[in-house]
C-alpha cells in the first residue's frame, strides 16, 4: 500500500520519498519559536547570552534558566523546547563527569558536544522488542561554550544531531536578523568586553521589550575563571556600557 | 562406598616469574624488564616480552601471571585505539594510569592476577612511572620494582635512587634527578644483581627508554651498541629499546 | 528526570563491563570510547563459579593464608577528630603486603574535592576508586542541585553503595571530612554497611594507639596549632608502636574554606628531632630517648659507656 504524503510526517522512522525526515525539520522549526540566544567565541573566551521573555510582572525573571553549566570549563545555553534541554544536559553533565573519572582529565569541548548529538540521534531507536525508548526528537537546540586544550570553541546542535562549530552563532525566533548582525560585526581578535557588549547590542535590536537586567542572561567561560553566569550586578555594568 | 560428588576449587591463576621495573628522570623514563617465563622450577620460554610500548609517550610492563598480562595489554591497547578515535588524540599518561585503574578494578571480584607498572612522560614534559596493585590502587612514583625479585631490587633503588640511609659528603647535597646514563648503569646492575639471587630472573633484559620532546638526555643513547629506535610519529617523544643478555642458568 | 536520561543515555542502558568478551552493539557506534564504564554503578566481571567470595578470598585473603597469590595492600592507620577550629586529619603511608613494606609513600587521604576528604584504610583499591567515584558524584549533585553536598548526604552515598556489595568482599574502613552549613563534620563509613557520626575516630591496624594519645589530648576548644600538633603525635604513637603503621605522617586540616594540607612528616625524625618549626610541636623529638638518658641501662650516660 502506498502511503499519502501527509502520511510520511508521522513517524520519525519514516523518511519521505524525497529522502526527508519530516518529524525532524518540524523539531528543527521549534527552535524557530524559542527566545533568542548568542553565542561568541574569542581568543580570550567565549559569550553566551539569552533573551528571557518575561510574560508577566508576576512571573518570577530569576526562575527562568536558559544557560547552564556542564563542568567547570563547559557551559550551555538553549533555544525552543527547554524542558527537553535539561535531559539533554543532564547527559552532558554525566558524560563530562564520566569522563574526568575515567580518565582523570577534562572532557573536550568536542567530544562533549559528540555525547549530546549521540543522544539526539536515538529518538525512535528500539533495542530488540521493546518499546521505543524516546518517541520524538528533542525540540531544542543548543550552543555548548567550552575551553579545553585547544582553546575556547563554540558549537551549535540541532535536533538532527548535527554539530558545527561557529565563532559565532545565534539561535531561536530573532536569529535571522541576529546572525545577520553577528556576520557584520564580528572580528576574529574581539577582546570579551567586546563580545559581551555585541551579545547584548545583537538581543537588544530583536527583543521587543527593553532590554534590562532583569530579561536577558549573560554567562562566559574564560581559562581563569572558567564557566560562570554573570550576576545582576556585573550584568547591569555591562549594560550600561552599552 | 557410596559415591560423593567431588568439589574442585576453581584456579585460574599461576605465577610465571621474572621482575620488571621502572625509574623516572627529569625528562625521561626507563622501563625495563627480564624476558625469562617458568611455571614451578621449570623454564617456559627465555623469550617472552614483559614490557610493552603502548603510544610514543608511554610503555606499559606486566608482571604475574603471564596469560592475564598478556590480555590485559591487549585491552588496554584496545582502549587507547577507541580513545584515539574518539577524541583524536594520544592518551596522555595521567589518563592511562586512571584508565588502567578502571579496567583493573572492573575485574575487582575476579581479578587480573598482574602487577602493572606504567612509564613515559607526563604532558608537562616530566618523566612518570605509575605502579599498580592487582585491583588497581596507584600511585606515582620515582622509581618501583616489581614481581619476583621485588624484595632484591627495590631496597637497591631505595638507596641508589632516593639515597636512602646515606649521608651527603660535607657541603654537598644529593642531586634531585639522575641522568640517563647513571639510571641505564643502576638498571642493568639491578637486574644482573637479581638474576645472580634469584632463580626466576635471567636470561635477557629488555630496556624501553622514553624521552620527553627535544630531550638532552638524547646524548646519552648516542654511542649505545643495538639501541633500536620505536618511536611512531616525528617531532613528539621518542621511544628506544636496549637489549641485553643476562645470565641463562 | 535524571532517571529518565539515565534510561536514554548511550552509556547507561547496557550495563555492560568493558572487561566483557561480548560488546554492546552501542560500544562500536559513535559513542566507542566515550563512557565505557557504565553509568549509574559500574559493573564487575564475576567468575563463573558457585560462589563468586570464597573464590576471591582464596585467591586474595593474606590474613587466612599468607601464601595466597594476589595480595592486596593492607595496614594503616588513620585519624580524624572535629574541633573548634575544624576537622584535623592524620595518616600515616606505609602500605604493606604480608609483611613486605610494599610502599612508605601512599596518599591515604583523599582528595575528594577541595572541601571533602576521604581517608584509606583496609583495601587500598577499594578506598581509592570508590571515594573518586563518590567525587563524580558529589560534583553531579553540586551541578544538579546548585548547592554543594553535605557531608552527611556524601558519607550516605558512599555508605549505600558499599552496602550494596556486602559479603563480596570489599574491605574499607574510612573517615569522610568535611566542613557543611552545619559546620565541621566527621562520618566513619565502612564496607560491612557501618555509618557513624561523630567526633573522633581512628581507624586501621595502630589506631588503638593513636587512640591512646589522642583521647588524653582532645579538648572541644583546641587552638589550630595545639589540634594539628595532637594528629600529628598520635600517628607518630602509632607509628612507632605498631609494625604496619609508619613511613611518614600526612596532616590535613579542614577549615570553613575547604581543606589545606598541612604538611609530611617523616616519623623517625618526629622521633628524634620532632616535627622542626612548626606551630603547637614541642622542642625537641617524641622519642622518650631523651627523657631516660643516662638513666636506663639501654643507654648509660656517656662516662659509664667509656668505662
Amino acid at each position: 500500500m502506498f502511503l499519502t504524503r501527509s502520511e510520511y510526517d508521522r513517524g520519525v522512522n519514516t523518511f519521505s520519498p524525497e529522502g526527508r525526515l519530516f518529524q525532524v525539520e518540524y523539531a528543527i522549526e521549534a527552535i524557530k519559536l524559542g527566545s533568542t540566544t548568542v553565542g561568541i567565541r574569542t581568543p580570550a573566551g567565549v559569550v553566551l547570552g539569552v533573551e528571557k521573555r518575561v510574560q508577566s510582572p508576576l512571573l518570577e525573571a530569576s526562575s527562568i534558566e536558559k544557560i547552564m553549566e556542564i563542568d567547570s570549563h563547559l557551559g550551555c545555553a538553549m533555544s525552543g523546547l527547554t524542558a527537553d534541554a535539561r535531559t539533554m544536559i543532564d547527559h552532558a553533565r554525566v558524560t563530562a563527569q564520566n569522563h574526568a573519572f575515567t580518565y582523570d582529565e577534562k572532557i573536550k569541548v568536542e567530544s562533549v558536544t559528540q555525547a549530546v548529538c549521540d543522544l539526539a540521534l536515538r529518538f525512535g531507536e528500539s533495542v530488540h522488542d521493546e518499546e521505543a525508548m524516546m518517541s520524538r526528537p528533542f525540540g531544542v537546540a543548543l550552543l555548548i561554550a567550552g575551553i579545553d586544550e585547544l582553546g575556547p570553541q563554540l558549537y551549535h546542535t540541532d535536533p538532527s544531531g548535527t554539530f558545527v562549530r561557529y565563532e559565532a552563532k545565534a539561535i531561536g525566533s530573532g536569529s535571522e536578523a541576529a546572525q545577520q548582525e553577528l556576520q557584520d560585526k564580528c572580528h576574529k581578535q574581539m577582546t570579551l568586553k567586546e563580545a559581551q557588549l555585541l551579545t547584548l547590542r545583537v538581543l537588544k535590536q530583536v527583543m521587543e521589550e527593553k532590554l534590562d537586567q532583569h530579561n536577558v542572561q549573560l554567562a562566559q567561560v574564560t581559562s581563569e575563571k572558567g564557566f560562570e553566569i554573570l550576576d545582576e550586578s556585573s550584568l547591569k555594568q555591562v549594560i550600561e556600557e552599552m | 562406598m557410596t559415591q560423593r560428588p567431588q568439589q574442585h576449587s576453581f584456579n585460574p591463576y599461576t605465577e610465571n616469574g621474572g621482575t620488571i621495573l621502572a625509574i623516572a628522570g627529569a625528562d625521561f623514563s626507563v622501563i625495563a624488564g627480564d624476558t625469562r617465563q617458568s611455571e614451578g622450577y621449570s623454564i617456559q620460554t627465555r623469550y617472552a616480552p614483559k614490557v610493552f610500548r603502548l603510544t610514543d609517550k608511554a610503555v606499559l610492563a606486566v608482571n604475574g601471571f603471564a596469560a592475564d598480562g598478556n590480555m590485559f595489554v591487549k585491552k588496554v591497547r584496545q582502549r587507547l585505539e577507541w580513545y584515539r578515535h574518539a577524541h583524536s588524540k594520544d592518551m596522555p599518561i595521567r589518563a592511562i594510569a586512571r584508565l588502567i585503574q578502571t579496567m583493573l578494578y572492573a575485574r575487582r571480584f575476579f581479578p587480573y592476577y598482574v602487577y602493572n607498572i606504567l612509564g613515559g612522560i607526563e604532558e608537562d614534559g616530566t618523566g612518570a612511572v605509575y605502579s599498580f596493585d592487582p585491583v588497581g590502587s596507584y600511585e606515582r612514583e620515582a622509581c618501583r620494582a616489581a614481581g619476583a625479585a621485588q624484595s632484591l631490587m627495590q631496597p637497591f633503588l631505595d638507596n641508589q635512587i632516593y639515597f636512602k640511609n646515606q649521608t651527603p659528603a660535607p657541603g654537598t647535597s644529593f642531586p634531585q634527578h639522575l641522568p640517563l646514563n647513571t639510571v641505564l648503569s643502576l638498571v642493568i646492575d639491578s637486574f644482573t644483581g637479581a638474576t645472580e639471587r634469584h632463580i626466576e630472573v635471567g636470561d635477557s633484559l629488555e630496556m624501553y627508554v622514553v624521552l620527553a620532546r627535544e630531550s638532552p638526555s638524547i646524548q646519552a643513547l648516542q654511542n649505545i651498541v643495538g639501541i633500536q629506535e620505536r618511536t611512531s610519529t616525528a617531532d613528539g617523544e621518542r621511544i628506544f629499546v636496549i637489549r641485553r643478555d643476562l645470565k641463562k642458568d | 528526570m535524571n532517571s529518565f536520561a539515565n534510561r536514554f543515555s548511550t552509556n547507561t542502558t547496557q550495563l555492560h563491563s568493558p572487561e566483557e568478551d561480548n560488546f554492546s552493539d552501542a560500544t562500536w557506534g559513535s559513542q566507542a570510547g566515550f563512557g565505557n564504564i557504565a553509568m549509574g554503578v559500574p559493573t564487575f566481571s564475576i567468575p563463573d563459579v558457585a560462589d563468586p567470595t570464597s573464590f576471591l578470598q582464596l585467591h586474595t585473603d593474606d590474613h587466612a593464608d599468607p601464601n595466597c597469590r594476589i595480595k592486596i595492600q593492607h595496614g594503616t592507620t588513620t585519624l580524624a577528630f572535629r574541633f573548634q577550629g575544624g576537622v584535623i586529619v592524620a595518616v600515616d603511608s606505609r602500605a604493606t603486603a604480608g609483611s613486605y613494606v610494599a610502599s612508605g609513600t601512599v596518599k591515604k587521604v583523599i582528595e575528594i574535592n577541595p572541601y571533602l576528604l576521604g581517608t584509606m584504610a583496609g583495601g587500598a583499591a577499594d578506598c581509592q576508586y570508590w571515594e573518586t567515584y563518590l567525587g563524580m558524584h558529589c560534583r553531579l549533585h553540586e551541578l544538579r542541585n546548585r548547592e554543594r553536598i553535605s557531608v552527611s548526604a556524601a558519607s550516605k552515598y558512599l555508605s549505600n553503595l558499599v552496602y550494596s556489595y556486602k559479603g563480596m568482599g570489599l574491605s574499607m574502613g574510612t573517615m569522610i571530612c568535611g566542613w557543611d552549613k552545619t559546620g565541621p563534620a566527621v562520618f566513619y563509613v565502612d564496607s560491612d554497611g557501618t555509618r557513624l557520626k561523630g567526633d573522633l575516630f581512628s581507624v586501621g591496624s595502630g589506631s588503638t594507639f593513636a587512640y591512646g594519645v589522642l583521647d588524653q589530648g582532645y579538648r572541644w576548644d583546641l587552638t589550630d596549632a595545639e589540634a594539628q600538633e595532637l594528629g600529628r603525635r598520635s600517628i607518630y604513637a602509632a607509628g612507632h608502636r605498631d609494625a604496619f603503621s609508619g613511613n611518614s605522617c600526612n596532616l590535613y586540616h579542614v577549615k570553613e574554606d575547604g581543606w589545606h594540607f598541612i604538611g609530611n612528616y617523616d616519623i623517625s625524625k618526629l622521633h628524634y628531632d620532632g616535627p622542626g618549626d612548626v606551630p603547637g610541636a614541642p622542642e625537641g623529638g617524641y622519642g622518650y630517648d631523651i627523657r631516660v638518658e643516662g638513666l636506663s641501662s639501654a643507654n648509660p650516660p656517656e662516662a659509664a659507656a667509656s668505662a
